[in-house]
């Protein structure tokens, strides 16, 4: 299994590249630190973060080298994560009906990739938010009734169906390699936006939403990561008809342009509620939704862009439970 | 079902240690199934095991807040009165429970507040201030809790109901909130001091009329006279042939 995981385009060369970046980091961190280039505060929130970073690269490498049903269970867990972050920062969490219909159809999403039934997983989000309007009225309790149902439809359908597709991905024969490029694509856009926003300077982009981006930073982001994400594509999908300059590019900038605004929505949902942080798990990030939030947009539209493109994603893959690995 | 509100969790952005010891802790689906589950356990095994009689159910309020306060004789009594309880009550429902007992350790601090829905009181103030019965009373009535509270501050070690402490009326003095004495007889001889496993007796768990002391003063005076209140309904429940050899005081 593991030499097939590794054959696939980007993994070894991803796995070899994030041991080495992280490397590089502590062992920089450290030199700067002796040479008293950093102060110890400096040093020691480097240190949290970078082992914060191993263990989400350990989380989110891991089960894509170990196959598809480990990917559809970490997606499970991310979703069912992030949208209980989102739950406890919006109230939504005290309103348990709602809470528990998401979670079901978060299960059901997981569910049909499983069983290789993607128009259980096409219906799974009329159908859960469609479950979300009913589920409150026996309670007979009308006021409220809007933002309940609407935060349940919205969490539901960012956290549950999003992150979902990734899971949905992992049905297609190169899942490796496309999930790979997702989350490079996405990682590398916000290093990308923070180290042109930080060496240009300029206006910002929403100040009142995102104080610390600039547009300078934004732009810069949507170029390079452009660039990145159609080398990938051109790596992984070689000869085939995605493999042409203007599906390249076109790919590169939704990748770009979803991961920044997926940033600036769980901003705007932040700064509406007035939080800094939406959680404390991970030390020197925040929570889970503060570190996968320009993730948020992407999946969906990677699928549907790939599919469009080349057939529908994991046609061609054995059907049945837990499929891939 | 409360109006909508569009309210961070009180006990965001706390780790997970101190979100269990903090009583701005607030429950989700996970603990509110965990709950669930318990609960109906707990309630086939008194059921099944201690035979457990609930007398005077109808005399609980309609709904929270308020506090159900007993004789405190062994570690089943918290269990034992939430077990009176509705279940849809069950996230309302916080034993007050010791905090250096059950508070310390994190494997039962964690069980304690994510299953039992305890709140801690700690003996010795701790830095912070988390001996706030400030706290405690401010939060019963924002977020309509049903507190399960034993006055007299500990178990007792030989079945007898020892004087109730001040602590009870600084929770309800001057406040609207209705206290229910209740009696447990038969807890002490199931499950006494040093015992692992209860033994198969049978319980008794007698609700009284709900007390409430809305008219009185909130400082020393009127807790003592609190104080005072509750152990006369409390020991008012006990059967008489039994009250003299446990929990009659």
């Amino acid at each position: 299994m593991k030499g097939t995981a590794f054959a696939q385009p980007l993994v070894a060369a991803t796995l070899l590249g994030v041991v080495g970046l992280l490397l590089v980091a502590v062992s920089l961190n450290r030199f700067l630190f002796r040479l008293g280039r950093i102060s110890r505060e400096q040093y020691q929130d480097i240190l949290v973060r970078s082992k914060t970073w191993c263990w989400l690269a350990l989380g989110l490498l891991t089960p894509i080298v170990l196959g598809a049903a480990w990917v559809m269970g970490a997606a499970l867990v991310l979703s069912l994560l992030c949208y209980r972050e989102f739950a406890r920062a919006t109230g939504l969490f005290r309103e348990k009906e709602i809470g528990l219909v998401v979670v079901l159809g978060i299960v059901a999403l997981t569910l049909a990739n499983a069983i290789h039934y993607d128009r259980m997983f096409f219906a799974t989000a009329p159908l859960t938010a469609g479950a979300l309007a009913i589920i409150t009225i026996p309670t007979d309790q009308p006021k409220g009734y809007v933002q309940r149902v609407a935060l349940g439809v919205f969490g539901f359908l960012l956290f549950g169906c999003s992150f979902g597709y990734l899971g949905l991905i992992a049905n297609d024969e190169r899942y490796r390699s496309i999930l790979i490029l997702i989350f490079v694509g996405v990682e590398m856009n916000d290093v990308f936006a923070y180290c042109v926003g930080r060496t240009v300077g300029g206006p910002k982009l929403v100040p009142l939403t995102s104080p610390g981006k600039t547009k300078a930073g934004a732009l810069g982001a949507m170029v390079l990561t452009t660039a990145l994400v159609a080398l990938l594509t051109h790596r992984v999908f070689r000869g085939t008809v995605v493999d042409r300059w203007d599906h390249l590019a076109e790919l590169g900038f939704l990748i770009a342009a979803l991961g920044q605004m997926g940033d600036l929505v769980l901003s705007s949902i932040k700064r509406d509620l007035g939080l800094k942080d939406l959680g404390v798990v991970l030390p020197g990030h925040g929570g889970f939704l503060d570190r996968f939030d320009s993730l948020v947009l992407v999946p969906p539209v990677v699928f549907h862009f790939l599919s469009y493109h080349l057939g529908p994603l994991g046609t061609h893959s054995a059907a049945g439970l837990l499929p891939g690995g | 079902m409360e109006p909508w509100q569009l309210q961070p969790a009180r006990d965001l952005g706390l780790p997970a240690p101190e979100r269990w010891r903090s009583l701005q802790r607030e429950s989700g689906l996970v603990e509110s199934g965990l709950r669930l589950v318990w609960l109906a356990v707990t309630r086939l095994f008194f059921a099944g095991w201690n035979r457990l009689e609930v007398r005077g159910r109808e005399r609980l309020p309609a709904g929270p807040p308020f506090l159900l306060i007993a004789n405190h004789s062994s570690h089943l009594d918290a269990l034992l009165l939430a077990a009176a309880l509705p279940l849809k009550w069950r996230d309302r429902v916080s034993p007050l429970a010791a905090g250096e007992v059950f508070f310390e350790r994190r494997p039962l601090a964690a069980f304690a507040a994510a299953v039992l829905n305890a709140l801690p009181v700690w003996r010795r103030r701790r830095s912070g201030g988390a001996h706030s019965l400030d706290e405690l009373r401010r939060r019963l009535s924002e977020q309509a809790g049903i507190y399960i509270v034993f006055p007299e501050g500990t178990r007792s070690r030989d079945g007898q109901m020892a004087p109730f402490k001040s602590g009870l009326g600084a929770l309800v003095a001057g406040a609207a909130v209705p206290v229910v004495p209740c009696h447990l007889q038969g807890a002490f001889a199931a499950a006494p001091p040093g015992r692992r496993f209860p033994r198969r007796r049978k319980i008794v768990l007698t609700i009284g009329a709900p007390l409430t002391f809305g008219t009185v003063a909130n400082h020393r005076a009127g807790w003592a006279h609190i104080a005072a209140q509750a152990k006369q309904a409390v020991r008012g429940l006990a059967p008489v042939a039994a009250g003299k050899s446990e929990a009659s005081g």
